[in-house]
């Protein structure tokens, strides 16, 4: 943070080396940040350049109360979140509620899921399955996943950074979390299932 | 599930980011021991947030990397001129 912090001084003495060094820096995890946002890699694009653009020209704005790290997730959400007003408004509704059950009804775990090992989990196969389970969710659910889980940002750092309060933060991640556990596990439990099958007709 | 359960498992979530009461805590770990369904509740939510962390990959494609610095090279410079 305080590394940041003397990064940013230089660049508003008018080093601009500086500042592509904070880009550089951000600028993987920002780009997923808003890859998983508005679900689009060639939208995700144009609003990194955006996002980073933005907080050039806010970097005098910047007072150092939060770190510069939840400083620029807050200018990537927000400029994400205009973005999907005006082109993708039904992403917007937040009461939508796909695939996140009306009953808040548990579905139990899936053993399979658990026992599978975490190298299957994290292969192409399996980190292609967690994007989609997170793709699936509703923004509310995947943008505080992204932020909380991905990214590792405390819970008030989350709120801060979507202009929440930490309750409401704790409640999507519980039905966010759920949801995916929920899709993973379904997956995995068809995935043995069809795996035996295989193993029994050969 | 039965209402106890249930009770349980919508703490875990919490649990896992450390942020229910110690008297709690105490209960959920006393309840995980006994009940192997919520057990295997806790350790799939866990899971998942576990390959959540890992399993997005941060990789910026090189090509929207060289495009994003020449972009920001182009219209910071008129900002500042």
């Amino acid at each position: 943070m305080e590394e940041d912090n003397q990064t940013i001084r230089y660049v508003l003495n008018g080093d601009f080396n500086a500042f592509e060094k904070l880009v550089e820096k951000y600028q993987g995890r920002i780009y997923r940040h808003l890859r998983k946002m508005v679900k689009d890699t060639s939208e995700a694009q144009d609003l990194l350049q955006e996002t980073f653009l933005s907080a050039y020209r806010g970097l005098k704005g910047f007072a150092g109360d939060s770190s510069f790290s939840t400083w620029l997730f807050r200018i990537a959400s927000n400029t994400a979140l205009m973005f999907l007003r005006k082109n993708r408004p039904e992403f917007l509704q937040y009461d939508e509620q796909i695939g996140i059950k009306n009953d808040d009804k548990l579905v139990p775990a899936s053993p399979e899921f658990v026992s599978t090992p975490l190298e299957i989990l994290l292969s192409n196969e399996g980190r292609k399955k967690i994007e989609e389970a997170i793709d699936h969710l509703p923004l509310i659910y995947r943008t505080v996943i992204i932020l909380r889980d991905v990214e590792g940002f405390s819970l008030e750092e989350v709120a801060e950074i979507i202009d929440s309060s930490v309750p409401a933060v704790k409640s999507r991640l519980h039905r966010g979390r759920n949801s995916v556990r929920e899709s993973l596990g379904t997956y995995y439990m068809e995935r043995t299932v069809n795996g035996k099958r295989r193993a029994l007709q050969e | 599930m039965m209402k106890e359960c249930k009770d349980f498992c919508d703490r875990l979530s919490d649990y896992l980011d450390g942020q229910v009461d110690e008297n709690i805590c105490i209960l959920i770990e006393e309840h995980l021991e006994v009940c192997p369904p919520c057990a295997l509740m806790y350790e799939s939510l866990k899971t998942t947030v576990e390959i959540c962390n890992r399993g997005i990959s941060d990789d910026l494609p090189e090509e929207v990397g060289r495009r994003l610095k020449i972009f920001l090279r182009i219209h910071c410079n008129k900002e500042q001129t």
